[in-house]
């Protein structure tokens, strides 16, 4: 796996999550940092740091950038929710717009 | 805040009006109309599968609708993920008195819960403590009170309310709502409480840019209280018999007015002469008034009117040669009058229209000929009235035609073939007893109809053959009686079907069911007085989309139906036998 196909997601306590770039792109937020044709930092070194969201919050997204992926390829199952992550989750959703 | 200057929410209701008036009425038999009216409400819908993954954000708030009970609060949250939340619950019909808790002070917007089941005056607190946030609120068919209204006082950045259907509201709710200055959007529909004292509330309301009144019928010498408001762009007085020439004197100043509907009041040829300084109208409604055709004579000063309805006025032939004046006209409606082709003539130059329609008017054959150069017509409605076969010659020309309505007139299978050119058309209706499959063989050029009503016609299982070249069928029917089973074969690949009728084909039986199986887009389906039988029915199970199922005369019972509902049929919601 090429390092630029791959990229590195921190959560607020600094857990790295290094998911492939297509997955990431998921989010229209994370996909507008990745692309955008400023300078942005995380362009450069395919870093993107997410003071306000948690580890577990951030390991969930990821997981549902991969389940929208296998979604989008016709394997249509359902993706389970916690009910006591929902709230954060989907504030979390609402920045990322995801 | 600044968001609340560039809202729109008056616009949606105006174009909806003029949007049934060019392509409502599709035909008479009334089944299909239903198709426009849906059951659900206007919300977000959000649904898994069918290809579109669905985003995060929407996972998240139908697991919160469905665990509801969980949240006590979600003031915490941004403003615009509870409005969706809120949303969601309305629109899956799980929001209640209890629920509705966790919504205190969420800053939220809009709050649309009309037709909602159980909402009182105890909502109202909750609902008030958004405060100056909220800006729309649809009460309409609530039990609200007027002792609920004054909750509202202090949400003074309101610009819509609906209270339509709220018959415990009264003068006194009104008192209560004066103060709301910033209000854009009011509406009262069907109130027998509202009478000229409380209307005076109306005086403050000075941002007022439409006000719908439509079924009041206490309101009569209450309008001189909108003297003031300048800024009033829509006026809807549909249905109230009480409004009379009196009432319209004081609407004269009204400049600004563009949308104006009085049908079925006691207005007359008098009344309209305070209309003539209205001149940026565009739409009037004037079915059913008693007015003349001298009052063509104060409108003709209209130059911007857009929409004229003078259904059911009883305008004779005289006078109709003011209608030649009325040249931006794109809709007139002219049915149910005493009009002959002689004052079709008059029609020849109104070049703009884009809809007429003529329903049950005296006219026929040599009269279309006047039609001939309006061009840019996309809607005739010619029911009920004397037209024949060699009449449709002066119609095979308006390319751009998208609906014709031919039901109950004289036309037979010779002159269908004039029809054949016209492309555009979506929408036919030919309920017409002599017509036979031969004229429907005359037809199958028009591979663009969507909408297709043979209900009295005789086409037999022969004639259905033809029914394979209209692909895009949302609706069809036909209840001729000479169907069976074998013509079915040809209607079960019409894939788009979400209206299908039947009914009346005594012939048919449970095959029939077992044939439209896979017409899985069917939301209405009639096949009364058939053989059809109960145990046919499990082959509908299929059609989770069905939303009304009519079995008259068939050896079904309501139970039946009903336990077809509750294993494989949600979204049914009407049914008969009952």
């Amino acid at each position: 796996m090429k390092k630029e196909d791959m990229v590195k997601l921190i959560s607020a306590e600094g857990f790295e999550f290094v998911i492939d770039k297509d997955a990431a792109m998921v989010s229209q937020t994370i996909y507008n940092m990745l692309t955008s044709p400023g300078s942005f930092a995380e362009t450069q070194h395919g870093e993107v740091t997410f003071p306000e969201i948690s580890t577990t919050i951030l390991e969930k997204i990821c997981k549902y950038f991969y389940w929208h992926l296998q979604f989008a390829s016709g394997k249509e199952t359902e993706f389970p929710i916690e009910p006591e992550l929902t709230l954060e989750l989907m504030m979390a959703a609402n920045y990322l717009h995801t | 805040m600044g968001g609340a200057c560039s809202r729109k929410s008056d616009q949606r209701d105006n174009e909806d009006i003029l949007h049934r008036g060019v392509s409502g009425k599709y035909c008479k038999s009334g089944s299909s109309k239903w198709l426009a009216t849906s059951f659900s409400r206007p919300a977000i819908d959000i649904q898994l599968g069918r290809g579109n993954c669905p985003p995060l954000m929407d996972l998240c708030i139908r697991k919160i609708c469905e665990d509801i009970d969980r949240y006590n609060t979600f003031s915490m949250l941004p403003r615009d993920i509870s409005q969706q939340i809120f949303n969601e619950l309305v629109y899956s019909q799980r929001l209640t008195d209890v629920s509705l808790k966790a919504f205190r002070d969420c800053a939220i917007q809009d709050l649309y819960l009309g037709e909602y089941p159980g909402v009182n005056d105890s909502w109202m607190d909750v609902i008030s403590s958004q405060g100056s946030s909220l800006l729309s609120v649809d009460l309409s068919g609530s039990e609200v009170t007027d002792t609920g209204l004054l909750h509202l006082k202090d949400c003074t950045n309101l610009l819509a309310l609906n209270f339509d259907y709220c018959d415990q509201i009264s003068d006194r709710g009104l008192e209560l709502i004066s103060g709301l200055l910033n209000l854009t959007s009011l509406s009262f529909r069907r109130n027998n409480a509202i009478t000229a004292k409380g209307m005076s509330a109306f005086a403050n309301l000075v941002n007022l840019v439409k006000l719908d009144l439509e079924r009041c019928p206490e309101i009569h010498g209450g309008l001189v209280n909108l003297k003031g408001l300048s800024k009033l762009e829509s006026l809807n007085l549909k249905c109230c018999n009480c409004i009379t020439d009196d009432d319209m004197k004081p609407l004269s100043g009204l400049t600004n007015l563009k949308a104006l509907q009085i049908s079925c009041s006691r207005v007359t040829d008098f009344g309209i002469t305070f209309l003539k300084g209205l001149h940026k109208l565009s739409l009037l409604n004037l079915e059913g008034c008693r007015v003349t055709a001298a009052c063509l004579d104060s409108l003709s000063a209209l130059a911007t009117l857009l929409y004229l309805n003078l259904n059911r006025c009883n305008l004779p032939d005289d006078g109709c040669e003011n209608f030649s004046r009325f040249r931006n006209l794109k809709v007139l409606y002219l049915g149910f009058n005493e009009i002959t082709d002689a004052c079709l003539v008059h029609l020849k130059g109104l070049t703009n229209l884009e809809s007429l329609n003529l329903d049950s008017c005296r006219i026929g054959d040599e009269g279309l000929v006047n039609l001939t150069g309006l061009r840019h017509l996309k809607c005739l409605e010619l029911s009920d009235t004397e037209v024949g076969s060699s009449g449709l010659r002066h119609l095979s020309g308006l390319a751009n035609l998208e609906s014709l309505n031919l039901s109950f007139t004289v036309v037979d299978d010779g002159g269908l073939r004039k029809l054949s050119g016209l492309s555009s058309l979506k929408s036919l209706n030919l309920d017409v007893r002599q017509i036979s499959d031969t004229g429907l063989a005359a037809l199958t050029s028009l591979t663009g109809l969507t909408h297709l009503d043979l209900f009295g016609a005789r086409i037999t299982d022969a004639g259905t053959n033809h029914l394979r070249n209209f692909k895009n069928l949302r609706s069809l029917e036909i209840c001729g009686g000479g169907l069976t089973d074998t013509g079915v074969k040809n209607i079960k690949n019409l894939s788009y079907l979400r209206l299908l009728n039947l009914s009346q084909n005594s012939n048919l039986t449970d095959k029939t069911l077992e044939l439209i199986s896979g017409l899985t887009e069917l939301v209405s389906l009639n096949v009364s007085n058939s053989r059809i039988t109960s145990v046919g029915l499990r082959h509908l199970k299929t059609l989770k989309n069905m939303k009304s199922l009519t079995l008259e005369g068939c050896k079904v019972t309501a139970n039946d139906i009903k336990r077809l509902q509750s294993t494989d049929l949600p979204n049914l919601v009407s049914f008969r036998p009952e």
